[in-house]
This record gives C-alpha cells, sequence and structure tokens, in this order.
C-alpha cells in the first residue's frame, strides 16, 4: 500500500468521523475533533517557534546582541500573566502597545471606509443602477434614524429601506448557502475521486 | 381523543432532518460519479482578474502577490481559484510570489505550488518566489514595509534565501512593480489590503474569498478598491475556465495539439464551451466537476424551501378555519 493511499484512507475515516454527527453525537466525532485539535496546536507551536521565536527574539538577543529587543520581548511575555488571577493586571501592557495599531489605522480606515464609499454613493444619477444605489442608501439611513416614530408617510418610506435589506440579507443568505454546499461537495470529491476512484 | 390525520405537508414538517441531509448527499454524489456538462458563465470581477494578471505577460518588471488566508477548512472553495491563478501565471511567464500569515494557511500554500508546477518547468527564485509564512504580528510592518521595498520588508523566503538577492526581485522593488495583490480569505483579510495597500500605496488589490464573504465585498467591487473579486467555488470554476479557453488555449499546430495563448475577448468567451471529459488533469477541472453537483444542490434546496413556505401557508390557513 503506497503512503498516498494510506493518507487518503486515514483522511477518509476522519471526514466519515465528522459527517457521523449528523447522525447523532457518537465517539467517533469526538475523537475526529480532539485529534483536529490536537494536531493543529502541534503544527503550529514548531511553525511559530522556528519563524517568531528564533528570527524575531532568540536571534536579535543571543547572536546578534540587539538588547534593546529585550523590552518588547518582555512586555510581550507578560501576556503570559493571563493565566494568573492575581498578577492578570500585567497582561493589559502588552494589549494597550498593541492599541496603537489602531491609533494608526483610523485615518486611512476614515479613508478606506468612509470617504470613498460615500463619493461613490453621490454618482450622478445617470442609469437605474445609479438610481436603485440612490433610493436604498437614502431609506436604508432613514430607517436607522430612530429619533423620529416610522409612521405615515416617514414609515412608508423607510418601509421601502426594511426591502432593500431584506434583498441584501436574502443575498447573503443564498451565498451562504453555496459556500456551506461547496465545502461538502470539497469533501465528497475527495472521498469519491482520491479515495473511491469513482469520478471520472 | 382521536389521532389527527397527518397531510402531506404536515408529514413533510414534521420530516426527521436526517432524511434532508441523505437527499442532499445523494444530490451531490449522483453528479459527481455521473458527470455532465453544466455551462459555466464568467462574471466581470473574474474577467478582471484574469485581465489585470495577464496583462503582465512576460514582463520582469511586474509581479503578483498571492496571500493565504485560510485554513484547510474552506480549502474546497479558495484551493481551486488558487491553482486556477498560479497555472495562469506559470503558463503566460508571469511572476508571482506567495506569503502566508496564519501557519495553518503554509501547507495549503506549498500544497498549491506543487500541484500548480507539476506541468510546468518554472524555478524558484527566478520565476517565482515563495515568501513562506510569517509571523500575523508582522502582518501591518510588511504590508506597509512592501510600499517601501518588497525584498527589505520580507528579508528571507521559505527556503531561508536573503530575497533581495533573487534574480526575480531585479526589477521588483515595491507596489509600483509587484501591482496586484490577491487576499485568498475565508474572513476579513482583505480590508486590511484595503486600507493599508490601496489607501496608502494605491496597490491593486483583488479578492479570491469564500460566497459567505462576497456579498460583504461588492461595495469595494463598485467602487474600485477591488479590481476584481473570485466569489466561492463559482468563482474559481469561472478562473479555470478563463484559463482553459485563453491562456491554455490549443490548436493543431503542423498536426500537432500545441498550446497557443490567447488574448482575452468577451465574444469568445461568450461562445467557448469545453467538454470537461477533454480535460485530463483532474485537478484542472475541480471547482467546475462541483459546480455540477452545486446546481443539483441549490434546486434540491429550492424545491425544500418551496415545500416548506406551502406548508406552513397550507397549516396556517387549516388552523384558522
Amino acid at each position: 500500500m503506497s503512503f498516498e493511499a494510506i493518507s487518503n484512507f486515514v483522511a477518509a475515516f476522519f471526514t466519515l468521523s465528522i459527517f457521523s454527527f449528523l447522525y447523532k453525537d457518537n465517539p467517533f466525532y469526538k475523537f475526529a475533533e480532539a485529534m483536529f485539535v490536537g494536531v493543529t496546536m502541534g503544527y503550529a507551536i514548531p511553525l511559530v517557534y522556528y519563524n517568531t521565536f528564533i528570527p524575531f527574539v532568540y536571534r536579535p538577543i543571543f547572536i546578534e546582541h540587539n538588547f534593546i529587543i529585550l523590552i518588547p520581548a518582555l512586555m510581550g511575555s507578560l501576556y503570559i500573566f493571563r493565566f494568573s488571577k492575581n498578577l492578570s493586571w500585567l497582561s493589559r501592557y502588552p494589549i494597550v502597545f498593541g492599541m496603537a495599531i489602531i491609533g494608526m489605522g483610523v485615518p486611512l480606515s476614515m479613508h478606506a471606509y468612509v470617504l470613498v464609499q460615500m463619493r461613490i454613493a453621490m454618482m450622478p444619477i445617470d442609469n437605474i443602477n445609479t438610481f436603485i444605489i440612490f433610493v436604498g442608501t437614502i431609506t436604508i439611513l432613514l430607517y436607522f434614524f430612530f429619533s423620529k416614530a416610522h409612521k405615515g408617510v416617514y414609515g412608508k418610506i423607510t418601509n421601502i429601506g426594511i426591502w432593500y435589506m431584506m434583498v441584501g440579507f436574502g443575498a447573503s443568505f443564498g451565498y451562504t448557502v453555496m459556500a456551506r454546499i461547496s465545502l461538502l461537495i470539497g469533501r465528497i470529491q475527495f472521498l469519491m475521486g482520491d479515495w473511491l476512484h469513482l469520478m471520472k | 381523543m382521536a389521532e389527527q390525520k397527518m397531510n402531506f405537508f404536515d408529514k413533510m414538517q414534521a420530516l426527521d432532518r436526517r432524511y434532508i441531509y441523505l437527499v442532499v448527499a445523494l444530490a451531490i454524489i449522483l453528479p459527481l460519479v455521473i458527470p455532465f456538462n453544466s455551462r459555466t458563465y464568467v462574471t466581470e470581477p473574474s474577467e478582471n482578474i484574469y485581465k489585470k494578471i495577464d496583462s503582465f505577460t512576460g514582463r520582469k518588471d511586474r509581479a503578483v502577490l498571492m496571500c493565504f488566508s485560510h485554513d484547510a477548512s474552506t480549502m474546497a472553495e479558495l484551493f481551486p481559484m488558487e491553482v486556477a491563478i498560479l497555472r495562469h501565471c506559470f503558463q503566460r511567464n508571469i511572476q508571482v510570489f506567495t506569503i502566508c500569515f496564519i501557519p495553518a494557511a503554509k501547507p495549503l500554500m506549498d500544497y498549491a505550488l506543487q500541484t500548480a508546477k507539476e506541468d510546468y518547468t518554472v524555478q524558484s527564485g527566478v520565476d517565482y518566489v515563495n515568501f513562506g509564512y510569517k509571523p500575523w504580528g508582522i502582518f501591518l510592518p510588511i504590508v506597509l514595509g512592501m510600499g517601501d521595498d518588497v525584498a527589505k520588508a520580507v528579508e528571507t523566503d521559505d527556503e531561508g534565501r536573503i530575497v533581495s538577492n533573487l534574480e526575480i526581485m531585479k526589477e521588483i522593488k515595491n507596489y509600483n512593480e509587484m501591482n496586484l495583490v490577491i487576499d485568498f480569505a475565508a474572513s476579513a483579510a482583505v480590508y486590511i489590503w484595503i486600507e493599508y495597500a490601496r489607501a496608502r500605496f494605491g496597490a491593486n488589490v483583488a479578492a479570491g474569498v469564500t460566497a459567505v464573504m462576497a456579498a460583504d465585498n461588492f461595495p469595494y467591487l463598485q467602487t474600485g478598491q477591488l479590481i476584481g473579486m473570485l466569489a466561492g467555488l463559482k468563482g474559481a470554476a469561472e478562473y479555470e475556465k478563463l484559463v482553459d479557453v485563453f491562456a491554455t488555449h490549443k490548436e493543431m499546430v503542423n498536426g500537432v495539439e500545441t498550446v497557443v495563448p490567447r488574448e482575452f475577448s468577451k465574444e469568445v468567451i461568450k461562445d467557448s464551451w469545453i467538454k470537461l471529459s477533454d480535460i485530463k488533469n483532474p485537478v484542472y477541472k475541480t471547482a467546475r466537476i462541483g459546480m455540477n453537483a452545486q446546481t443539483v444542490a441549490h434546486i434540491m434546496i429550492i424545491v425544500f424551501i418551496a415545500v416548506g413556505n406551502i406548508g406552513y401557508f397550507v397549516n396556517r390557513k387549516k388552523n384558522k378555519n
């Protein structure tokens, strides 16, 4: 039996073990779930050690004698105190420094997520698509204006906003169904093709 | 009290969910085992990625960066599009870089490169370079650093070589040359590229996303912040078709079937129809075969939704009476 055949058999066993949950919870499912978590962690720990700890902590400090790295290294190691009830407050210090990233991102995210979107929403209404977008933007914005009761003419306008949102949720749901089915197709393609060789 | 007789809709609504799983499983298994050719229509966001990549053909001062931001759980949707794009690059002599920032993406990135390389004689460091896994903590410094100097930002590749010494980097400095970033994600990772690489440096960004994420990305397509998008298995099937119709187009030359790439054309793609059984390598048609099963499964789901809703209204009317 070749290595590929053995690895396919193992993968098929775990796939079927996970699928068995669809019938009901059982020891095969639990075993496969625990194995997945263990293998993922087992793979990630040495990868992170060799790609993060060695090049960014060990090598600069112990080989290149760049001792300034000790400060962020010690600061980062304070995260470990999350596991201590009495000293968990120490872990907030590296978090505070991490929050600086958010400050740096504010102007760029304002540009990327607000200003550019606003600019494109202010296009001239020269075709049916821009008209639909215009109506949708206005009615949805009005729907989220809660200082006025949604009654009368105003209520009718905000109802149009609700319809727009329903269409949006429907599109998202349709895509979600497609995504979930795609994942199942991927696994069945493996079982039928790579494992059982039933696909042509 | 006498038991009330259940009608068809009562029975359907009380149906054990496991029967529905069984029907969905059959709806997927049968089209895979008994294949047929469903037509793949190519959408504009997929075309735009293809055209952008194809415009780099043969140029040493242009490169594509592929960022793998997903794990094996979404491999079914994203892996076929990654292989299709790598094939496109290798076939058309387009320089390509790969990188990932999560440990679980590393084996998938290596696997995609190995799979796509099989039919091509490409050399690491010359035609492509795998930057490898970089810690998530330095994602932002790398994204920003690439705006100044790509080689300086990533320093070493997956094989431990100094990136600036590689032949592929001779004419590549920053986002001006590495002019397209494609992020493959089942998350919001692509927004980091939009926020920093696009907004700060004007880099062209494209997304290869799972279908779940696709709807969220349309506003960015409309604004041009994303130049294109491959949405789920459908997007992968579209790109597979684009590669087959244009990049690996075959013609008979002196009685021998030869690959003769051709330029993208809307007319050609509209009329083209490829028989899947003519494609020998199953990896090159994974998404399109998957879409056959997807079509049948969607029909089944529409039938379930229709029956469920009709049953709901019939029972509501009955209860009112």
